[in-house]
């Protein structure tokens, strides 16, 4: 199941984290959130980001 | 989990604010230019409880405009549970014009959860 979670503080900051998705794509799935709400103040990419994001084009079609 | 993204609220929805309002039995934002301590400001006014001076939100910059005297003309948390509200409208809008559906979530915290499930047909919107 691919998700994004939002955590919005009581300070109105937000922490946007995608869950389920492959690689570079959970970039693309947040990023219409990202823009509206504001400033991007930090980026964190994690482990399943770097495990897949180098695999070719047709390979991560396979996955999903 | 793949990406975490942290990011500071700019409010620019005017629609998002309303609804923000809405949801803390504010009064409607109002375009207007109100006299704050020093000069005045244009934008959408909002009137928070027991503040001096309205709060006053230029959306096209994305800027807030806002004299308390370091707290003692108004009480912060308030401002703050409104850029909060707008977060949690701002994304419920924004996923619902995607399609997406929203649950929401209050945390122990203070904080709100909202997990925004993507449709397959939406994957890749």
């Amino acid at each position: 199941m691919q998700t994004i979670e939002i955590i919005i503080s009581t300070d109105g900051q937000s922490r946007i984290e995608t869950r389920g998705f492959t690689g570079s794509r959970c970039r693309d799935a947040s990023q219409f959130l990202e823009s509206a709400l504001g400033k991007v103040s930090s980026e964190q990419l994690t482990a399943e980001y770097h495990q897949c994001v180098q695999h070719p084009p047709n390979q991560l079609r396979q996955e999903n | 989990m793949s990406h975490i993204v942290t990011i500071q609220t700019e409010v620019r929805d005017v629609e998002a604010l309303g609804l923000a309002c809405r949801r803390l039995e504010l009064g409607e934002p109002v375009q207007e230019t109100v006299p704050l301590f020093s000069g005045e400001a244009t934008g959408y006014a909002v009137r928070l409880p027991d503040w001096r001076y309205p709060v006053v939100f230029d959306v096209e910059r994305g800027q807030v405009r806002y004299d308390n005297f370091e707290g003692r003309w108004g009480e912060p948390a308030h401002l703050n549970r409104l850029l909060q509200s707008y977060g949690v409208e701002k994304c419920r809008l924004e996923a619902r014009r995607k399609g997406h559906s929203v649950l929401e979530n209050q945390l122990s915290d203070g904080s709100i959860k909202l997990t925004i499930q993507i449709g397959e047909g939406h994957a890749n919107d």
